[in-house]
């Protein structure tokens, strides 16, 4: 049946297929899609710990809930950021922007 | 919900997580780019409701379904190829990032298998909504309210960065 | 909950589906006729399924399913009678505003999926409508919940034994209603659907047979299930004098089903725009202002 390192081996296939998004995509859209995947398997990991080790950790609940906020947020400032960034260069692509390359 | 039930739920619907969480960079369709993602995120959600955490995955999936389709919205704005026809690869270092990817999760599933986790048999009963509510309001308060802050720095920060002509026009 | 819940909730769907297109053909001001709209039904079950060209098939086929499920799972979350609760869930309000937040991807979906430009336009404007009305609907459950210091619609109802929701606190009702109109596809909100605007029935215009049967029946279920939550939610549920408690609630989901769809017939669509700006310069920060309000009446009349 399920155990702790079944839910912690899902979430961790999660957080590497998040990682090959931010590594991976050239777009900043897709790069945030990947931290999204990425903060979504730290999630599974905090609640099989909550099914399956200490249930009484309510502090471990409040603790998904701010990285749900989290989530949310790293996406807005990012847009934000992708907004400022086309509206100066017209590209959203991360290679494009190379001016503090050494 | 019993052994039995949680297994029946939890293997299809995890491999499903994978597998559209997988998709979301290998299909050209930005629409179904986001798509993908929201039912990745969707089914995690309800991983958590078997994981008996019913509050938070209601949560995540009241709040996954407009961030996604707000992703969705942004990248028909920004990207070059929004319907996916022209078949434009847009990766790079493809190869090692794939390795670095199969490496993490060879890596983290090691550690998840091999570490010894206290054999406790414990009760099936994660927190409930009334527990989270006095943790919120009594313990974690000051977290509770950095992360209200937060949220108004980021409204704030995020509408100065996007605003036209910059921070400073009027 | 027993186990015939999940049954009952479908049976409700569909006669109540059924019963509220009944209500809208009496509104238009024609006789109502259950008969033409089984007949209609099964005449557009006939219909082959559209393959339009220049589409994307997974959303476009998908989305009817979507919308369906939604508008179900919202259903399921109301309180019909202290016998039948629905599908009891603690936290049972905010199923249903996550079930009601569902309807955004499938319209989106059915829009983009359509291929059509004025689909892919209808389902912009849903989406930025939505984006300004999703928050109210969160925030006002939160203020209805807060008197009966539970989620469960059935505690909210029970709370309301002395005075409805709708005395209490009129501004959660006022900010609630343009809320579910918005996400339920309901004039004067219908940006997404605008008969007349958007050539046909906008987002949804490309569907046929089976599938267009699939949203006439979803759209009718959404409407039962936010008539159904303002009844139990705001006007007190299944309390009253002499009734039965069950006929009490379905007596005031049909008269709020009736409301809306007058008030569509009523009132002007009004340009998105506007309509936006309302939400996030007037509804949001009203909605702030209500949750404050309701802990306060709380604090004051329910401890």
């Amino acid at each position: 049946m399920i155990s702790l390192p079944v839910v912690l081996g899902f979430a961790a296939v999660l957080f590497a297929i998040g990682a090959y998004g931010v590594l991976g995509q050239t777009n900043a859209i897709m790069v945030i899609m990947g931290v999204e995947l990425m903060l979504g398997a730290t999630m599974l990991n905090i609640v099989g710990f909550l099914r399956y080790a200490h249930p009484d950790a309510t502090s471990g609940a409040f603790f998904v809930l701010i990285v749900m906020t989290l989530m949310a947020l790293e996406a807005t400032i990012g847009f934000g950021l992708v907004i400022a960034t086309f509206r100066t260069r017209r590209t959203a692509e991360i290679d494009d922007l190379t001016d503090l390359k050494g | 919900m019993n052994d039995v039930a949680v297994a029946l739920v939890f293997w299809p619907v995890g491999a499903l997580m994978l597998l559209t969480a997988l998709y979301v960079f290998i299909t050209s369709s930005m629409a179904r780019a986001g798509l993908l993602l929201l039912a990745a995120l969707a089914l995690e959600s309800i991983l958590f409701i078997a994981l008996a955490s019913e509050y938070l995955g209601t949560l995540m999936l009241l709040m996954m379904s407009a961030e996604m389709v707000i992703m969705v919205f942004f990248m028909v704005m920004f990207m070059p190829d929004p319907g996916g026809l022209m078949g434009m690869d847009m990766t790079h270092d493809k190869r090692r990032s794939i390795a670095a990817a199969v490496v993490l999760s060879v890596a983290l599933s090691a550690v998840a298998v091999a570490t010894d986790w206290p054999a406790r048999v414990l009760p099936p009963d994660a927190p409930d909504v009334r527990a989270l509510g006095f943790e919120i309001m009594g313990r974690s308060m000051f977290s509770f309210l950095f992360a209200a802050t937060a949220i108004l720095f980021t409204m704030v920060g995020g509408i100065l960065v996007a605003k036209q002509g910059g921070r400073y026009a009027r | 909950m027993s186990d015939f819940a999940p049954l009952a909730v479908m049976l409700i769907a569909g006669f109540g589906a059924l019963a509220l297109a009944c209500v809208e053909q009496v509104v238009a001001g024609a006789r109502p006729s259950p008969v033409r709209i089984a007949r209609d039904a099964v005449l557009s079950l006939r219909e082959p399924i559209a393959r339009p060209q220049s589409y994307d098939g997974w959303l476009f086929h998908l989305a009817p399913a979507l919308l369906l499920l939604s508008a179900i799972a919202a259903l399921a979350m109301v309180p019909w009678a202290p016998g039948f609760r629905g599908i009891e869930v603690e936290s049972g309000a905010i199923v249903f505003a996550a079930a009601l937040a569902y309807v955004t991807p499938a319209v989106f979906m059915a829009g983009w999926g359509s291929g059509r430009p004025l689909a892919v336009v209808g389902a912009f404007r849903f989406l930025a409508l939505m984006l300004g009305y999703a928050m109210p609907i969160a925030m006002i459950t939160t203020a209805v919940a807060a008197p009966a210091g539970s989620l469960a619609p059935a505690a909210i109802v029970e709370v309301q034994h002395a005075v409805p929701m709708a005395l209490v606190q009129p501004y959660s009702l006022a900010l609630w209603l343009p809320a579910v109109m918005a996400v339920a596809l309901l004039a004067p909100f219908d940006v997404a659907t605008a008969p007349g605007e958007l050539g046909g029935a906008g987002v949804f215009s490309r569907y046929t047979g089976l599938e267009a049967a699939l949203v006439a029946l979803a759209r009718r279920v959404l409407l039962l299930a936010v008539a159904g939550m303002t009844a139990a939610l705001f006007l007190g549920g299944w309390h009253g004098p002499l009734l039965p408690d069950a006929l009490w609630m379905a007596l005031k989901t049909l008269a709020v089903g009736a409301g809306l769809l007058w008030a569509g017939r009523v009132f002007p669509r009004v340009e998105n725009d506007r309509l936006v700006a309302f939400a996030w310069t007037f509804a949001v920060p009203a909605s702030i202002g209500a949750i404050a309000l309701a802990g306060l009446t709380t604090l004051l009349f329910y401890r």
